[in-house]
């Protein structure tokens, strides 16, 4: 097995010189001032994004079209750290990377069951193709197909041969009974976190540890919102909630959602998974209101605990996989920016929804 | 053959009791192409309503209940039979017929269709059974117990644990009965005043349970024992079903076919009366006949009833003749390229049917492209074979065979004119000129045909405009008389200047200076000439801005037109090219000349002439509708379609 120093010697050397081009909390300011979305993408020019964005001309700069510009640096950033990742850690970025297109699969099946806008020319294609994130040669999913196909059925039955379709086939006999996608997108993402588990479970060694950490921790974040939206939102019965939960995580045990769903006080068992969000409790008094900014803490504590990443044994899964986390969240950072100066948003109502800013640094 | 057929108006005013015998007459002709007479005026000063209208639905709802019988019996309509079929046949004498045999028919379809409905209930419930097959319960038990839930079916591995844990505070039993990696048999049961939250928990776990018919009793091997027995029950009462519909196709096509062809005439005939004129006690038909067909049709006509009256108006191929419909007259030699033609555009009455002009040059031009003595014998016994129908998967392109025969041979002679065989330049002796070798001469040959052609394309568009007589385009237009001088003095400038023909270049340029005058100003020349007023449309500088562009665009057509004729030449070339490439790739990978190198050449040419080919053809095509025919050929004809109940020769 190609490990230590030698087997991570080429990611290691990517993944510095791609961290030194992280956004800072200062840049992200200095980007938070810019009095428009022309100024932004301008100031956007001068960053490790400047190459994606120099090809839109002025009058092309809409969000959409910003956005996708800035994931397609993200795509090619999953897909060098895939290239240059030790072969026995391959399969856990490649797996890692499926949220994205697993997303799209969302995104495809939307749009098919929205069907085309009326009194306009444009085909149902059209309308989709933007809103996918730009995956790459490693998507399996024949897209343009599948929205073409016409129905959700159909749209399945070109996914044979692809991870995808067992997970659906099953699923689909629900689709067609209940006629909401809810059951095709809950069954996508238990199987996609059950599968990254296993592969973060599944090193050894050194790797192991670091792996489940950062794997368990995004596992625990979307466990743990999952099982109040379900209770809060939805009011799922609690065998359908545990149901549609997942039974391991690094800090979430089987326990506290099995509490979550049996109508167990929430704010209790969150400020005792997360002491380091003080004011867990108080959001959660208000579970609606306040679990979108819930969220964004333990997103923040969960930025922290990649930062924290990069200290130590360098030679490591933990360093690429932090990495990679860290680079999605300020994907989310620009997203929130650029949808801001958009819709003109003043600095002050929006900086709150920032990751990185001086204060969580 | 240069122009369509003359066409001559003919005026028919019917007496109605004739009305059935002269629609006879001019049915069975085949040469009458109706118009619409069916004026409401007209019809308003008749007063009798018109009860054809209803005859006619009527028959085309008869003609789709014939057509839905042998659909379902799958009887092929295919050709009208020779039986006199002139008449309006009552619907009373067909009705019992149609009905008796559709009766038939619904009633053995009805109880097919249920049988195979039943077949597929069977395979579907069989297709659940079968992951159950071994298991030793009661399925019908299960079903009917009052005080307990139970569910057998098959849900995702990995979802099981969670289904276990979600009924932990709920008193059940769940046994995996068969294991399965992916998706293992399962059995859930609890009490009845559980039932909602098991029901919810095994529908979150994506548990999938059998959903069988009340009807089934026993385990599921007795089930499936019972379903299969049931299942050979049914396939063979499909297989009485079948032999009972081909019998009553084997009874009854004949019948079928005859109601068919009697019903469809009746429906054509009286769709025909519908577009007639109707007055009180007469019917007025208009319509146009080719002009050497109307005295026999006129003739006949008077037979069948002498006191209709006739009138024919001679028609003129002069002026407005949009309205005249269109018969080409070729020979089946030219029907390919009529094809070709009328795939463009169909000629208009008053103008040259082009179909003999490309029946020379699009052969012409192809085996300039693509000269090889090989290649052009590949082609034609390629055309042959297409041609002769025996290949059925050939079948569909039969109307193509005779056109690559043609380009086949010519492209043999041009092959023998440029010495090359199968690629082989120095196989046979070179007749003429090898293109490879002397590429300048071959590309300034193809650029001397492509004045010619163009100069052709001049005379015919001015032929053309002589003849609709349109006097102010003919003059003024692009490619009328002062496209033509235009395109001559500017050639004739360019060759005197370069000394290529002992002519001073300075009256050439004086002419082409009044030509484009000509052309800069046509709008106005032809407002004034056809007296549309105003002469100038949107101010003075718009005027000679417009004017400016239409020579810009004028003399930028002239040039694109006459260089696109290189491509003749540079196909002729790269023909030879290709040819070499593939020799050398060949020696290359079998400098020994092996079997390597043979498959080698053998693929490459069928590359060459299949690819090639086809390209060379798209090419030629392009020149002659981009180039040539919009040097004269406007198009937008009528087609011709007499009143008939059999397909014309042209249609068929």
């Amino acid at each position: 097995m190609a490990g230590g120093v030698s087997g991570y010697a080429a990611v290691n050397a990517r993944v510095r010189v791609m961290y030194s081009y992280l956004l800072s909390a200062e840049d992200l300011t200095r980007l938070s001032q810019a009095p428009d979305l022309v100024s932004l993408v301008g100031a956007l020019r001068q960053t490790a994004y400047g190459s994606y964005l120099d090809g839109l001309r002025e009058q092309e700069l809409t969000p959409e079209a910003i956005i996708f510009q800035v994931k397609r640096r993200l795509a090619d950033v999953y897909q060098s750290v895939i290239n240059a990742a030790p072969p026995h850690t391959r399969s856990l970025f490649l797996q890692l990377y499926r949220y994205y297109e697993i997303n799209n699969l969302k995104a495809i099946l939307r749009g098919i069951v929205t069907g085309p806008e009326r009194n306009t020319e444009e085909s149902l294609w059209d309308r989709v193709r933007p809103v996918l994130f730009p995956y790459g040669a490693m998507s399996v999913l024949p897209a343009q197909a599948m929205v073409e196909s016409g129905s959700v059925a159909s749209a399945v039955e070109l996914l044979h041969g692809t991870p995808y379709y067992d997970v659906l086939a099953f699923a689909m006999k629900r689709y067609s009974a209940e006629q909401s996608l809810f059951p095709l997108e809950v069954a996508l993402d238990l199987d996609y976190w059950r599968k990254l588990w296993a592969e973060a479970r599944k090193l050894l060694g050194q790797d192991q540890g670091p792996a489940t950490r950062i794997v368990g921790s995004l596992l625990d974040l979307n466990n743990i919102m999952w099982a109040i939206r379900y209770r809060v939102y939805q009011g799922l019965s609690e065998e359908e909630t545990i149901n549609y939960t997942l039974p391991f995580g690094y800090h979430v045990s089987d326990e506290d959602i099995r509490a979550i769903a049996a109508g167990a006080d929430i704010s209790a068992i969150v400020s005792r998974l997360y002491p380091e969000i003080p004011d867990a409790a108080a959001l959660l008094e208000d579970p609606k209101r306040g679990l979108p900014v819930l969220e964004h803490r333990v997103k923040r504590y969960l930025m922290q605990q990649c930062l924290a990443a990069f200290v130590g044994n360098p030679f490591q899964v933990g360093v690429p996989l932090a990495f990679l986390v860290l680079i999605d969240l300020e994907v989310q950072d620009l997203t929130v920016l650029i949808e801001a100066k958009f819709t003109h948003v003043p600095v002050e109502d929006f900086r709150n929804f920032l990751l990185r800013t001086p204060e969580a640094a | 053959m240069f122009f369509p057929k003359a066409m001559s108006e003919l005026e028919l005013i019917v007496p109605s009791k004739d009305l059935l015998g002269v629609m006879k007459v001019i049915s069975g002709h085949g040469v009458f192409h109706q118009t619409d007479s069916n004026y409401p005026q007209l019809n308003a000063a008749g007063g009798a309503p018109n009860t054809w209208q209803e005859r006619a639905a009527a028959y085309s709802a008869l003609e789709r209940r014939v057509q839905a019988v042998m659909q379902a019996l799958g009887i092929e309509e295919g050709r009208p039979p020779s039986t006199d079929f002139r008449d309006v046949v009552e619907m009373e004498a067909v009705t019992p017929t149609l009905e008796r045999i559709e009766g038939e028919v619904k009633a053995t379809t009805d109880q097919l269709a249920d049988s195979q409905r039943r077949t597929d209930e069977i395979q579907s419930t069989l297709r659940q059974l079968e992951p159950v097959a071994g298991i030793e319960l009661d399925l019908a038990a299960l079903r009917k117990s009052h005080f307990m839930i139970s569910m057998l079916g098959l849900m995702p591995a990995a979802n099981v644990g969670r289904l276990q844990t979600s009924l932990a505070r709920v008193p059940h039993a769940f046994l995996i009965l068969r294991q399965d990696s992916q998706k293992p048999v399962v059995w859930l049961a609890g009490t009845q005043s559980n039932a909602d939250v098991i029901e919810r928990a095994a529908r979150s776990a994506y548990l999938e349970p059998l959903t069988l018919p009340d009807s089934h009793e026993g385990t599921p091997n007795q089930i499936i024992d019972s379903l299969n027995r049931e299942l050979g029950d049914l396939r063979q009462r499909v297989e009485q079903l079948k032999a009972r519909l081909a019998e009553l196709t084997r009874t009854d096509r004949e019948e079928l076919l005859t109601l068919l062809w009697e019903i469809h005439a009746s429906r054509t005939l009286t769709e025909a009366i519908v577009r007639f004129g109707q007055l009180r006690h007469t019917y007025v038909m208009v319509g146009w006949v080719p002009t050497d067909e109307l005295e026999t049709l006129t003739r006949r006509v008077k037979q069948a009833s002498r006191e209709t009256l006739i009138e024919t108006i001679p028609t003129s191929r002069h002026g407005d003749n949009r309205n005249i419909p269109v018969a080409l007259q070729n020979s089946r030699l030219l029907r390919p390229f009529q094809m070709l033609v009328t795939t463009y555009a169909r000629p208009r009455y008053g103008e040259l049917d082009p179909t003999w002009l490309i029946a020379l040059t699009f052969p012409l031009l192809f085996g300039a492209m693509f000269g090889d003595v090989g290649h052009g014998l590949v082609l034609t016994i390629f055309g042959l074979l297409i041609s002769s129908g025996k290949v059925k998967q050939l079948k569909s392109l039969a109307s193509l065979g005779l056109l690559i025969t043609i380009c086949g041979i010519s492209a043999t002679i041009f092959g023998f004119l440029y010495g090359s065989f199968f690629g082989f330049e120095h196989a046979i002796p070179t007749l003429w000129i090898k293109p490879s070798d002397d590429p300048l001469t071959i590309l300034g040959i193809a650029v001397g045909a492509g004045v010619v052609l163009l100069t052709l394309g001049f005379l015919i568009g001015i032929f053309n405009a002589v003849v609709s007589r349109d006097w102010p385009h003919l003059i003024f237009g692009h490619n009328g008389i002062a496209g033509f001088l235009l395109y001559w003095s500017a050639l004739t400038a360019i060759a005197g200047s370069a000394k290529f023909i002992p002519l001073p270049p300075q009256p050439s340029i004086i002419l082409a200076g009044v030509a484009a005058f000509m052309i800069m100003f046509a709008d106005f020349f032809i407002r004034l000439m056809e007296g549309d007023r105003p002469l100038i449309e949107g101010g003075i500088f718009v005027f000679l801005f417009q004017g400016f562009m239409e020579l810009f665009e004028a003399v930028l057509t002239f040039l694109s037109n006459t260089l696109s004729y290189i491509r003749v030449g540079a196909f002729a070339i790269a023909h030879g090219v290709l040819s070499v490439v593939m020799f050398l790739l060949a020696g290359l990978l079998d400098p020994h000349l092996g079997i390597l190198y043979w498959l080698v050449v053998g693929v490459g040419t069928v590359i060459i002439v299949g690819f090639e080919g086809l390209i060379v053809g798209i090419q030629v095509m392009r020149l002659s509708y981009y180039e040539f025919f919009s040097k004269f050929f406007t198009g937008g004809g009528m087609r011709f379609e007499p009143l008939t109940l059999a397909p014309t020769k042209e249609q068929s």
